[in-house]
């Protein structure tokens, strides 16, 4: 079962970015230990070049976890047809105990390091290595989570069985059996909008708020990310039966299958990126004060604010067009 | 956002004249990563295409076949299950089907005799349709040569082809012969009332495992293959011929990877000197690497598409002549036909990440040690 | 406007071929003056203008610019300086090859990303000043001596900076061509600019243009002339 060319692509993926991760790790550990800024020692300047390093293979570890995470949710809507009983994404990952829990750890890996690599680029602004202890403490808590991950993936994969027969989505999204799938969808339609609109709406105002008052920054990531949680479960329960007009069907996989035109990619792409915004713009306010980047840092967290909040404006007018354009009508 | 734009610009003309500059090194470069692109894209457009092939093609077959087992193997099946199997509810109609393997041999060869249970394709006795791949095996001197057998009887039979299927159907057809229903019971010696198989139609697709519940209590003996089975079979059959080839080609890929990293390392005097200028300038690592990854980028770009171009023509327009012996299997009868083009994102990314993925980490650590050279060796 | 405090280079520190280019340096560089630093060969000149000019960090003591302690810094942090404060001419002049003269005038500026037409006017504004005009989309190896010099003064000016370096600028040149040179950098004096440079030529540390004559032997200073 693992002999198959996107499944090798996947583990190829997550074996570099182990090999990338550990060396880093080593490398945090040897920093947090030695790194002394004011000594001109050869070790020292050897360790600021090498941070250069690291930044990079960060961004390369990103970028493919991205692509991976994408790759990932792809290959198991194709291989639907190789389970029985699987008719999307769903079925695939639910063939074992260790499909889901992947799917989690590549997500978690892709907030974690976006706001790493935030994290970085501004640490690089300043002229004194201002979080650079911070940022590869940070690293430190990175790596289990990658080595995690990649466990996980080819315990997942290891385990994939031909013969098991899975469930699908029409009985994981369903009101009527147990489990967070069917809590979520089971959510009445109008309260999930409602739900939609308000933590939308306090997200828009403590958004504006620290833009225009500078304040209330660390409250705008937790507002992010509440709306992130909150918008999962309005697609499950509201906005995927308008993009299949069809009351019942709450699948959030098959969105993004090529019969919906890919839509799910258009819905999720500016979530995602709104979120890890947030969170990048929480994760900078501690540090405002700092000396050396008092005079760009606040300039820079009101950017990511303003991306943050012009990606989550553009996730609820893709939400209001579905919703607007769909045949299906749930309410009067 | 415009400063990046512009910043990405620069260094883009810079690499790109750089990369002229350099174009014997780099020539290599590209050849080698376009023919490892090349050959791991060929297996899976491959792959994919016949997929798709078997998809289209079972589409049309019956959601639902039932053979009669005795002692776990196949046995004909009598007609009197036709009746029992049209009872169930949901069933839209049931149809035995007549067809065998035929040993010839003449020449070795495994041809599939048939009856055709579409109305376009009846035929009279003595008459038989032919797939292409036949006359060839036979050595046929015109194409409706008349088809010598010997049966089952050990009578030699004659058969008069009317028609041989077309090139673009050989995936299916190359070995099939289609004769009558009466020539086929007497060929293969056959009393009348007993099929090879019964194919069941069923409209309604949800339907299908209950329908089959039902069959299973009516026919205890009796096997029961769906449609999906089938298209599971093929697919898993495909992704693991494909996989195995890449399996195989991760070695090709390994070799490919460690060359990369050893020219990236390997900088000439000239690529050294004119770093330490850039440097000197005021270009910092982070520039500099930048353009490294331009470089590096370019290439990919470069031996990707030119990569994929050619697999995609190498599929589509040459019948994957390099790779026919693996995947298609041992058989004396090999169709020749072309695949409908079919190419998608999936496939294209999976590509990208097992060629340019391993490509740029071999490079990453190198291009970081050339762009943190000193400067000051410029002066020297 | 520059100064070293105890400065010391060592190369290959810790290892068999370790050398010391450079012992217990104090100097103090004036604004808007001329300074040549001159000695034979291996007496740590070309060192020091590494030094002063950012491209290499002193293994101990420090160097000031405008008053901010610029040895310390993160290698982004002086390379920004360099591109800002000050413009290189090497000793063999350093041109890319395969690319234009004015593209080779633009590359400093690259990195930040300006407005391409704005970079490339500002470019040939320095290339005419220099005589080179005409030349601007020349491939650079078929610029003679001369002009190549002229080309990589132009381009150590691109940024506006403050301060040119070079490193024995007219080693390859006759003495119309030096002369010439050090109009030049008379030129760039009296528009404000600062010059240091490195020569073994007796006709540019005599020369009135220059205003103080650094003396150096064995990587230490033996001796300033005003």
């Amino acid at each position: 079962m693992i002999f198959q060319t996107p499944i090798l692509a996947l583990l190829l993926i997550s074996a570099l970015s182990a090999v990338v991760m550990l060396w880093a790790g080593w490398f945090a550990l040897r920093l947090l230990l030695r790194w002394d800024l004011a000594s001109g020692s050869r070790a020292q300047l050897e360790m600021e070049r090498a941070t250069d390093l690291v930044s990079t293979l960060f961004g390369f570890v990103m970028l493919a976890q991205l692509l991976s995470l994408l790759l990932y949710v792809f290959n198991a809507d194709r291989m639907a047809t190789l389970f029985v009983g699987a008719m999307c994404a769903v079925g695939t990952l639910n063939n074992n105990d260790w499909g889901f829990p992947t799917l989690y750890g590549k997500l978690a890996i892709f907030f974690v390091a976006t706001m790493w690599l935030i994290l970085d680029r501004a640490d690089r602004t300043g002229h004194d290595y201002p979080l650079t202890r911070v940022k590869y403490a940070l690293v430190l808590v990175i790596v289990p989570l990658v080595l995690v991950a990649g466990a996980l993936e080819l315990t997942y994969f290891l385990n994939l069985q031909a013969d098991v027969i899975t469930s699908c989505c029409s009985t994981e999204f369903t009101p009527e059996t147990e489990g967070l799938g069917s809590d979520m969808s089971s959510l009445a339609p109008a309260t999930a909008l409602w739900l939609l609109g308000a933590s939308g709406a306090a997200v828009a105002l403590v958004g504006a708020a620290s833009l225009i008052w500078k304040r209330g920054t660390t409250l705008f990531a937790v507002a992010g990310a509440v709306f992130f949680v909150v918008a999962l479960t309005a697609i499950i329960s509201v906005i995927s039966p308008y993009v299949y007009e069809h009351p019942t069907h709450h699948c959030p996989f098959c969105i993004l299958k090529p019969e919906y035109n890919y839509f799910g990619y258009v819905l999720y792409a500016p979530l995602f990126m709104g979120t890890a915004f947030a969170l990048g713009a929480g994760l900078l306010q501690p540090f405002r004060k700092v000396e050396s980047l008092a005079a760009t840092l606040p300039a820079r967290i009101s950017k990511h604010v303003t991306l943050s909040l012009a990606s989550f404006v553009v996730f609820g007018l893709v939400v209001l067009w579905t919703i607007w354009k769909s045949q299906l009508i749930l309410f009067g | 956002m415009k400063h990046w734009l512009r910043r990405q610009r620069y260094l883009a003309d810079f690499t790109l004249a750089a990369l002229a500059r350099r174009r014997v090194k780099n020539t290599g470069l590209i050849v080698i990563y376009s023919i490892i692109v090349f050959v791991l894209a060929s297996a899976m457009m491959f792959s994919a295409a016949l997929r798709n092939e078997a998809g289209t093609v079972l589409a049309k077959s019956p959601e639902l076949i039932v053979q009669q087992l005795v002692m776990g193997r196949h046995e004909m099946i009598s007609g009197s299950e036709i009746e029992k199997l049209a009872g169930i509810r949901g069933v839209a109609s049931v149809k035995g089907r007549l067809w065998g393997y035929f040993y010839d041999s003449v020449n070795g060869a495994n041809y599939t005799f048939m009856v055709p249970d579409d109305e376009s394709y009846a035929l009279q006795p003595g008459e038989a349709i032919l797939g292409g791949g036949i006359g060839e095996a036979r050595d046929f001197t015109w194409d409706t040569a008349p088809l010598f057998v010997t049966s089952l009887a050990g009578k030699m039979v004659k058969f008069n082809v009317r028609e041989t299927f077309a090139d673009d159907s050989a995936l299916l057809t190359a070995d099939l012969v289609l004769i009558s229903e009466a020539d086929f019971r007497s060929f293969f010696n056959l009393p009348p009332d007993v099929w090879t198989d019964i194919g069941v139609t069923i409209r309604n697709e949800l339907e299908i495992a209950t329908i089959v519940g039902k069959a299973q209590l009516v026919m205890p003996n009796a096997r029961f293959v769906t449609r999906s089975d089938i298209e599971r079979t093929y697919q898993r059959l495909f992704d693991w011929r494909e996989g195995l080839m890449t399996a195989l080609a991760a070695a090709g890929v390994l070799a490919f990877a460690i060359f990369a990293a050893e020219k990236a390392s390997g900088l000439s005097a000239e690529e050294a000197r004119e770093i330490g200028i850039l440097k000197a300038i005021g270009w910092d690592t982070g520039d500099v690497i930048a353009m490294k990854l331009w470089e590096g980028g370019l290439i990919s770009f470069g031996a990707f598409l030119a990569g994929t171009v050619f697999a995609y023509l190498h599929v589509f327009s040459f019948q994957a002549g390099l790779f026919e012996p693996i995947l298609k299997g041992w058989a004396v009868i090999y169709p020749d036909f072309a695949l409908a083009p079919h190419v998608d994102g999936l496939q294209l990314a999976t590509l990208f990440a097992i060629t340019v993925i391993p490509y740029t980490a071999a490079t990453l650590v190198p291009i970081w040690r050339a762009a943190t050279a000193d400067p000051d060796q410029v002066m020297r | 406007m520059i100064s070293l405090k105890t400065v010391s280079k060592l190369y290959n520190e810790g290892r068999p071929n370790e050398v010391c280019a450079a012992r217990d340096i104090d100097l103090e560089l004036a604004r808007n003056k001329v300074t040549v630093l001159t000695g034979p060969s291996g007496s740590g000149k070309t060192t020091l203008l590494s030094m002063i000019g950012c491209l290499t960090r002193p293994t101990t003591g420090r160097v000031f610019v405008d008053g901010d302690m610029v040895s310390g810094l993160p290698e982004k942090f002086q390379t920004e300086l360099r591109r800002t404060k000050f413009g290189f001419v090497f000793q063999r002049f350093n041109l890319i090859r395969g690319i234009s003269v004015i593209e080779n005038v633009m590359l400093p500026a690259a990195p930040l990303g300006p407005e391409y037409h704005e970079l490339r006017e500002r470019a040939q504004n320095r290339l005419e000043r220099l005589g080179l005009g005409a030349k601007a989309d020349m491939p650079v190896e078929f610029l003679s001596g001369g002009e190549t010099q002229r080309a990589a003064i132009a381009r150590a000016l691109i940024n506006d900076a403050p301060v040119l370096i070079a490193d024995e600028p007219t080693a390859n040149l006759d003495t119309v061509l030096t002369e010439r040179f050090l109009e030049i950098v008379g030129e760039l004096q009296a528009e404000g600019k600062t010059v240091i440079m490195t020569s073994h030529d007796p006709r540019i540390w005599q020369s009135s243009h220059v205003n103080t004559v650094v003396r150096m032997q064995d990587g230490r200073i033996i001796g300033v002339d005003a």
